[in-house]
């Protein structure tokens, strides 16, 4: 992650600026892995809020270890998920049964074999498109989503997301696998539905 | 290495994650295998289209306000301890 750095001493001592450079840095990066666990902008928000409040008031908790975008995230993902509990009422849903990291496991074999990965540069600014692509992660069990999240669409590495999610980097290795497959499943289809309508290859 | 094996490595192959040996083998098997191309190819789609479209922060209309409470919620802390 490559951020600006945060003088923390500031931090502590409550200077405006040092807050409005937190803010800035990270502030829509938290929004992104909120709003990823749970769907709703407003709760998003609310998650952003609550993880800066808890991360200053605890900033001595943090110890350097990793780097503070890491940390903040484990906050928010935290957060996030207690969040998510108390909505729902009930457990959460058990997670993918858990992957051996050392063998690797069987994943799904592909299924749909059309080539669309030529999509014209247009559909990246289309409603329509933008609909699926939000659609077809809201369908992957939560565990697999924040790993794509971080990993594919902020662009950590496998040990930094491994370390804000709490997994080993092994679990977050397969779990980033399943959620490219799975996506690009859910994308097959989709997209080979709609290249011949418009006319495109095949 | 076979269909199965390439599509198990298909994540470390599109990371540059695997041994040299590996990657030789995976490369080989790509260039003659069309269906793992095409899975190949559109995974990287995948990836792409979530990166280019995937990154949109805060709707600019709420960041200000956001920032604000923030602030007010550190203030009114501070006076609640001193």
């Amino acid at each position: 992650m490559a951020v600006p750095a945060i003088p923390l001493d500031a931090l502590r001592a409550g200077d405006p600026a040092a807050l409005s450079a937190l803010f800035e840095a990270y502030a829509d990066r938290i929004y992104r892995l909120a709003l990823g666990v749970l769907r709703e902008p407003s709760a998003a928000e609310d998650i952003v809020q609550e993880t800066f409040l808890s991360a200053i008031t605890h900033l001595n908790r943090f110890e350097g270890r990793s780097s503070l975008g890491t940390w903040l995230y484990r906050v928010a993902y935290n957060a996030s998920l207690d969040r998510l509990r108390r909505r729902t009422d009930e457990p959460l849903p058990p997670d993918e049964p858990e992957a051996n990291p050392e063998t690797g496991e069987a994943v799904p074999l592909p299924r749909s074999i059309v080539d669309w990965a030529a999509t014209p540069e247009r559909w990246l600014t289309d409603r329509e498109v933008a609909v699926e692509l939000d659609r077809a992660i809201g369908e992957l069990p939560e565990s697999l989503r924040v790993v794509f999240l971080l990993r594919d669409i902020e662009g950590l590495s496998t040990e930094e997301t491994a370390e804000a999610l709490g997994l080993t980097p092994g679990a977050a290795k397969v779990r980033l696998h399943r959620a490219r497959l799975a996506l690009r499943e859910r994308l097959s289809v989709y997209f080979s539905e709609r290249m011949p309508r418009e006319g495109g290859t095949p | 290495m076979n269909c199965e094996q390439l599509i198990q490595y298909l994540s470390d192959y599109i990371d540059r994650n695997l041994s040299e040996e590996l990657t030789a083998e995976a490369s080989e098997h790509l260039a003659t295998c069309r269906n793992c191309h095409v899975v190949l190819d559109t995974t990287r789609q995948t990836i792409i289209l979530y990166r280019e479209t995937g990154r949109r922060g805060i709707p600019i209309e709420r960041r200000a306000d956001l920032f604000d409470r923030l602030q007010r919620s550190l203030a009114d802390r501070k006076d609640c301890t001193s």
